[in-house]
């Protein structure tokens, strides 16, 4: 919202005043204005939380206080439309910059070192490797790109400026423990910041496809999911360390997640069982478009993680309980993470030839109420919107009664399996994660 | 209930879940760190921190020197999505019809959602001669 009121500001010189809740506003007058938009936008704060809210307490809270001035709200208004700018909100300009890091921390004690990393929040609060220099050249034989080549720029939370180099991804990969060989997969993952943040307990899930699993020893097999492997462990840990460090995450600062998740502290990491697929089944990175001896991540965003609990029963197909559990997501997308024996009852025993097949069965089987659709606020801010606007099939389902039945995965495409596990169980997980595309693994050897 | 019976009721085989002693583990190889006291020595670490870059700093507009004969837009952003912010902008406007009956307000919806841009209402309201925007809510 800061973009549009400076746009509306500074485009046709409008005084404007936005409005938000008390749980985001800090952000809006701190952060975003510090690191992205340079204008000190005047904001009010609408008590936390008015979504939900009858009427009565709405009206109660325009006339009531400013969370951000104390004021009357509505004086506060009127205060942002006609009060004088201040020295700081005329000033123009390049500002000072900050004062660059250097490359070295004073030396310092072991003891000394970790308890400075966690004031500094350089940590994910679980102990790290400290990155001696010697430490980080070793590091820095992994990957062939130099130490001071600019990775990305744009890394901050909505893009704002925070570059970093090759050797600062190779730093807090040796904070979280990882070999030289893992480097090309973090340096991957540090290439796809800013990962996205909400206030809601939204997370991320890393998918390694083709050669490399192999040869870093990443697990696809037993117990891939828990914390059973080297590879898996320390490059899902590092992918926090980026998120927190490079990306700049401060709880309360620049990230405001009321629970957060606990799937942040290893993202889900994991490599797929291509091995294991079906005959027809094509691992992730070729459902995209690479060919098989590409090495490629993928990662997930997304919020739910439902467990099939137990095994595939004979008198109930698998696909059937996956359209009962996935009629409690969103709708907007989903990822099915499944054993390599689950594929093979859908391909063989259920006649699923191709993963695409079963989206598509899904996606035409798929039902819950609208009142559930619409309930959900992630589907009801970002689709209601375009609904009341005209976009079919939104316009019409807004209409229905609460308890009329959809098919919420409209889009089969968005629907995805992944195949990975030890075959001890014909488990699998019913997720609401949507990918963002492949990225190579292989430009970062 | 007998403790391998419920592990079959479970479908886990009581060799999954015995595993290895640790114990039997190979004994960690001493490395040169571990022959001098960690808490003395003094280590140099490369700095894991990035240097934020700053925007160039921009001025608000100029405010007004009163509201009285000025029109202002109640721009919903539709943060929600079901209306929620309509019924806040609603009540924003009725205290103005109240206590600012000299103030002209008008309520708009921006198009697309609350993360998308709506550049052509922004210059709806300037071709109108808009005086001033409220813009909300989000949360």
């Amino acid at each position: 919202m800061s973009l549009e009121a400076g746009e509306i500001e500074q485009k046709y010189g409008i005084p404007t005043v936005a409005a938000a809740g008390s749980n985001v506003v800090s952000f809006g007058i701190g952060a975003n204005f510090t690191y992205n938009t340079g204008m000190p936008i005047r904001y009010v704060g609408v008590p936390f939380p008015f979504s939900g809210q009858p009427r009565s307490v709405l009206k109660a809270y325009i006339e009531g206080k400013d969370t951000v001035t104390g004021k009357p709200m509505m004086h506060a208004i009127v205060d942002g439309l006609t009060k004088s700018l201040t020295a700081e909100e005329k000033m123009s300009g390049t500002p000072p910059e900050s004062t660059p890091e250097p490359r070295l921390l004073p030396a310092d004690t072991e003891d000394n070192l970790q308890r400075l990393f966690k004031e500094k929040c350089w940590t994910d609060y679980n102990p790290v490797i400290i990155p001696t220099q010697e430490r980080v050249a070793a590091m820095m034989k992994g990957t062939s790109h130099k130490p001071d080549e600019i990775v990305k720029s744009a890394a901050g939370t909505f893009g704002t400026r925070r570059p970093f180099t090759v050797e600062k991804v190779a730093t807090l990969a040796v904070m979280a423990g990882a070999k030289p060989e893992y480097l090309p997969v973090i340096l991957t993952l540090a290439s796809q910041v800013p990962y996205q943040d909400s206030t809601t307990s939204i997370a991320q899930m890393v998918v390694v496809n083709g050669p490399i699993r192999n040869e870093i020893g990443m697990n696809a097999g037993l117990g891939a999911l828990g914390p059973n492997n080297d590879a898996n462990s320390v490059i899902g840990r590092s992918m926090t360390l980026i998120h927190k460090i490079i990306q700049g995450y401060d709880e309360g600062v620049t990230g405001f997640a009321s629970l957060s998740n606990p799937l942040r502290y290893d993202n889900l990491c994991f490599a797929e069982n291509e091995e294991a697929l079906p005959q027809g089944w094509q691992p992730l990175h070729v459902q995209a478009g690479h060919k098989p001896t590409d090495s490629m991540l993928t990662i997930f965003t997304g919020w739910n993680f439902i467990n099939s609990t137990g095994w595939v029963e004979q008198h109930y197909a698998p696909q059937m309980l996956m359209r009962d559990y996935m009629s409690t997501l969103s709708g907007m997308g989903a990822a099915l993470i499944m054993d390599p024996s689950v594929a093979e009852l859908l391909n063989n025993v259920q006649g699923f030839a191709t993963k695409e097949k079963l989206a598509e069965w899904l996606s035409r089987n798929v039902e819950k109420t609208a009142g559930s659709y619409w309930g959900n606020s992630i589907v009801s801010s970002m689709l209601g919107p375009l609904g009341a606007q005209g976009l079919e099939p939104y316009a019409s389902w807004k209409k229905l009664p609460g308890d009329a039945v959809i098919k919420p995965f409209t889009n089969p495409k968005g629907i995805h399996a992944v195949v990975v596990g030890g075959k001890t169980a014909s488990v699998w997980f019913a997720t609401d994660f949507m990918p963002g595309p492949s990225v190579s693994i292989d430009a970062w050897r | 209930m007998d403790r391998r019976k419920m592990l079959a009721l479970l479908g886990v085989g009581p060799a999954l879940v015995a595993g290895a002693p640790s114990y039997a583990r190979t004994a960690p190889t001493a490395t040169p760190e571990a022959t001098t006291p960690m808490t003395d020595r003094l280590i140099t670490a490369v700095n894991p921190a990035v240097t934020p870059g700053l925007p160039k700093r921009v001025p608000l507009a100029p405010r007004l020197d009163t509201l009285d004969g000025k029109t202002i837009y109640l721009v919903d952003t539709d943060w929600g999505g079901m209306g929620q912010n309509a019924s806040i902008l609603e009540e924003m406007q009725a205290w103005f019809a109240e206590h600012m009956p000299a103030v002209k307000t008008i309520i708009k919806v921006k198009k697309g959602n609350f993360v998308t841009d709506d550049p052509a209402l922004w210059k709806e309201i300037a071709d109108a001669k808009g005086d001033g925007v409220v813009l909300g809510v989000a949360g």
